[in-house]
């Protein structure tokens, strides 16, 4: 797989590749939205107190939210822990899921990431940790290998690719490894308002890419 | 920290990403509050980082999912927050923050509360506020005033049969603005009506537009009496002189 080129290592799962391009956007989009207002209508079942429902909101989220959590926390139990703690909170305060707000997967996902970011920054300096560890974000060896999963990386990596590499590296430094954008700026040796920029037209571009504007 | 230089916009990708170290976290929230649009975009983000984490994702063990399943059986739900069925006042559950904010602080105070549906008139409003909108997409100069009117107010409430409805609402401007995200889609047959509701009966309100990519309107509505209540029902294409369904939205305004 071609790599990004300064990166090395670091964003290999994201390096560029214009392939086929079979993952067509709007295809995606529509199968998206499917999963997730079935995800929705679970977490409003889950909000009346049904474990089956949770139990089935577990299988669709889980992979998500440990692969997020991973990246940033890095240690494998403490991420099983926070992972463990963010299906609990998707429990406990389901009933203040609204979707008029957003997607069911959004709302998941940011609590995950959320309690991630809070869990390495309350313990350490973020900017201690080492670069290079950034580069165990996306190991392989338990890579959610479905149909589903595949599609959504190479929709994701397609997308990426269609960045200019400082927007790339502050969306995946930022997202993945949970730097803030000043830790950003110091790894990337730019200035602050240089990388807050990158990374709001990268989320633009991202979004349109993705088709999930609204 | 050249804090001040960084235009505040900027930051909302960075916010989104929770990318921002407390001290630029309370600054945006202190723009966020002033800036409709920064929260319409935040909620986009927060899609795009949804599919960033799904192409992240990795399979946690299997005793994990054991572990979470017994720990939840354990844990207290919360209940719905208050108000969430049905029409909320969102603006009116901060009385005592509310009189000295321009009109910008109060959607998007109301924002927070009534979230996505109301993107289509943040992106109107930030446009009225810029002078960037053509008179074609205001459709009126009425709209414009509803909007920006000193005692706007928001309302939002689910649409029984499906969707989420946003009302700016201005006594002084006796009209309203009304806008929705994914009603259900009628057959061609069919149309959404507005209604005011008042004592001297139901007055036609204007038919709402077909949607586009599930937003419907903005579309105004004037000659608001005080007292009035705001109708939504289903009616045959073209319109009709008195609601022939029964309201699938019906908002104290």
């Amino acid at each position: 797989m071609p790599e990004a080129k300064t990166s090395g290592p670091l964003f290999r799962i994201f390096g560029v590749r214009t392939g086929s391009g079979r993952a067509s956007p709007q295809r995606g989009a529509q199968a998206q939205r499917t999963a997730d207002r079935e995800l929705a209508d679970l977490l409003g079942q889950v909000a009346r107190g049904d474990l089956a429902a949770f139990d089935a909101v577990y299988d669709c989220v889980a992979a998500s939210v440990f692969g997020v959590v991973r990246g940033v926390v890095r240690d494998r139990s403490q991420s099983e822990e926070v992972t463990q703690e963010v299906v609990i909170e998707v429990w406990r305060t389901a009933s203040r899921f609204d979707r008029s707000k957003g997607s069911a997967m959004a709302w998941v996902t940011t609590i995950a990431h959320r309690r991630a970011i809070d869990r390495v920054r309350s313990e350490q300096k973020a900017a201690e940790r080492e670069l290079r560890t950034v580069t165990a974000a996306v190991p392989y060896d338990d890579v959610v290998d479905t149909v589903e999963a595949n599609l959504d990386r190479e929709r994701v990596r397609r997308c990426l690719g269609g960045l200019t590499e400082l927007q790339r590296e502050s969306v995946t430094l930022a997202y993945y490894g949970g730097y803030t954008y000043r830790q950003v700026a110091g790894l990337l040796g730019v200035p602050p308002g240089t990388v807050s920029t990158r990374m709001r037209d990268a989320l633009i571009r991202l979004r349109d890419c993705l088709g999930v504007g609204r | 920290m050249r804090l001040r230089r960084t235009e505040p916009h900027t930051l909302a990708g960075a916010y989104a990403m929770h990318a921002l170290n407390a001290a630029d976290t309370k600054r945006f929230e202190r723009h966020l509050v002033r800036c409709p649009e920064c929260a319409a975009e935040i909620a986009e983000f927060g899609e795009v980082a949804a599919r960033l984490a799904a192409a992240a994702a990795a399979q946690p063990p299997e005793a994990l999912k054991e572990r979470a399943m017994a720990a939840a059986a354990r844990v207290r739900q919360l209940p719905p927050a208050t108000g969430e069925t049905g029409a909320t006042r969102s603006a009116g559950q901060r009385p005592a923050r509310l009189p000295r904010q321009s009109w910008a602080a109060r959607l998007a105070l109301a924002a927070a509360s009534a979230g996505l549906v109301l993107a289509t008139i943040f992106g109107l409003t930030a446009s009225v506020e810029q002078n960037q909108i053509s008179q074609d997409q205001l459709r009126s100069r009425q709209v414009a005033a509803v909007l920006t009117a000193r005692d706007a107010v928001m309302l939002d409430a689910k649409v029984r049969t499906g969707g989420n409805a946003a009302v700016v609402m201005s006594r002084r401007e006796r009209a309203l603005v009304f806008a929705a995200t994914g009603l259900r889609v009628l057959p061609r047959s069919m149309c959404y009506e507005l209604w005011l509701i008042g004592p001297s009966g139901d007055t036609p309100a204007g038919m709402l537009p077909a949607p586009r990519q599930g937003r419907t309107g903005p579309v105004i509505a004037s000659g608001l009496a005080s007292g009035d209540r705001l109708g939504l029902t289903v009616e045959p294409a073209g319109g009709s002189r008195q609601p022939t369904s029964p309201m699938i939205l019906e908002l104290a305004l």
